[in-house]
């Protein structure tokens, strides 16, 4: 009867950002990004293509609890880079991925639709 | 200067490409890709599914809300979901959902006046866009007076059986959504993929066992991993991917004292995914979506210019510190 409504999971509610960050007061080059109606499917990908990035320290993820639909990223980078610069280039490198996949497939579809 | 990328280029090779059915390697990339693409088309790809539904006459043995229910379950068409309009966020309407852009209308009417039994199916469905209708499942190789599984004469899901004088008359209302919403909108049946393995034997420790012991040790795979080359009595592999992870052979190795007998690792960039839908978009289609609503979803948590910080701890005095 309380229940939320299914859609809060991943609507975000007006006036709410969908990403925000919060540097850390004690480590320089480190920060959290906070994303509003995410779960492991962005937090997991981001993660890992940060962990490429030879400039972050340290990069994870979490998902504070099953009934907040939000993520958590904490990054920290050497001094070489930032963490909005590393968060952002990580999400432009995962982009880039996913548009040669789509190409690959489109060309294999085409090459197996001819061969087989 | 062009930043450094560390972005990857993965292959594909497709094995098998039906329309409801997809059976392809995608190589030089990481789980969390592969798990992404997983959970994308199961959950977040959209398909067109019976959300309204307003009943006028049922004087059937089933109740409003069941019909209801099975309503919503029948998959539809979906080839025009990616290009529709959530009705949540559709001005046309305003938040009503029942206009053309959000929404696709269905009709139902079906009187029973024989003594045989009368079965209302999908394919009773009148729907107001041609291009949105229940998926046919009716096989053109089975005989087409019967779907071969309900025994139904005009093929479609069956939704209720009618015997004489009951009547069903309703009007649906199908919207986009995706499955993490309610799963009556996956369009994926089955998604999964595995870790290709690699498998090597020690030939010469292979070797040092007989021909009973080689017998002995195929047999321990649960799953035809392994055989026997009748010619040459060498062990082979046939069939590599039918390896579950089991560890039956490497136990059964140890347990007859010839510990490293054969060597398994799960390639940790190889996968081979089966994809199965449940009719509303067609497999590759499938795939091709979840790319593209994985983009964007990259693209809406990308960081702009007004990306706020978040400042808890000193509220207004915080910004005011910044000079905000
Ligand atoms: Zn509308």
């Amino acid at each position: 009867m309380n229940a939320p409504d299914r859609y809060e999971r991943f609507v975000v509610p007006e006036g709410t950002k969908k990403v925000s960050f919060e540097r850390d007061t004690k480590i320089m080059d480190a920060a959290s990004f906070t994303i509003e109606r995410e779960e492991h499917t962005i937090g997991n990908i981001i993660r890992m293509q940060l962990h490429r990035d030879p400039n972050v320290l340290f990069a994870g993820y979490k998902l504070p609890h099953p009934l907040q639909y939000k993520i958590i990223i904490r990054i920290h980078t050497n001094s070489r880079s930032d963490p909005m610069g590393a968060y952002n280039q990580a999400i432009n490198d995962l982009d880039k991925e996913l548009d040669h996949l789509k190409n690959a497939f489109e060309a294999e579809m085409v090459k197996f639709s001819r061969d087989y | 200067m062009e930043p450094q990328s560390y972005a990857r280029m993965p292959r594909v090779k497709i094995r098998e490409l039906r329309d409801d059915y997809a059976r392809f390697e995608l190589r030089d990339t990481d789980a969390s890709i592969a798990n992404a693409l997983r959970r994308v088309m199961i959950a977040e790809v959209p398909t067109i599914a019976i959300d309204l539904v307003e009943i006028e006459v049922n004087s059937s043995v089933l109740n409003d809300e069941f019909i209801a229910h099975r309503l919503g379950l029948i998959p539809l068409t979906s080839d025009r979901a990616m290009s529709m309009r959530f009705s949540r966020d559709c001005d046309a309407c305003d938040g009503d959902g029942q206009c053309e852009f959000c929404s696709v209308e269905f009709h139902l009417m079906a009187v029973c006046r024989n003594d045989e039994t009368q079965d209302v199916t999908s394919s009773d469905l009148i729907s107001s866009d041609h291009t949105v209708v229940p998926v046919d499942f009716s096989d053109a190789t089975i005989d087409a007076s019967s779907d071969g599984i309900s025994g139904n004469k005009k093929g479609g899901i069956t939704i209720v059986k009618l015997r004489k004088g009951q009547e069903v008359k309703l009007r649906a209302i199908a919207r986009k959504g995706i499955g993490k919403d309610h799963a009556k909108w996956s369009p994926a049946a089955t998604v999964t993929f595995m870790y290709e393995p690699e498998i090597h034997i020690n030939e010469d420790l292979m070797e040092s066992l007989t021909l009973e012991e080689k017998k002995e040790w195929v047999e321990s795979s649960p799953t035809p991993v392994f055989d026997i080359d009748p010619v040459t009595q060498q062990v082979m592999v046939v069939d590599a991917e039918a390896y579950t992870y089991d560890d039956e052979v490497i136990k059964k190795a140890e347990a007859m004292g010839k510990p490293g007998l054969v060597e398994i690792n799960a390639k940790q960039d190889s996968f081979i995914f089966t994809v199965e839908t449940t009719g509303a978009i067609k497999a590759s289609q499938l795939l091709l979506n979840a790319i593209e609503i994985l983009k964007q979803k990259l693209d809406a948590v990308r960081t702009s210019l007004d990306t706020v910080e978040a400042d808890d701890q000193f509220g207004e005095l915080g910004a005011h510190m910044r000079g905000g």
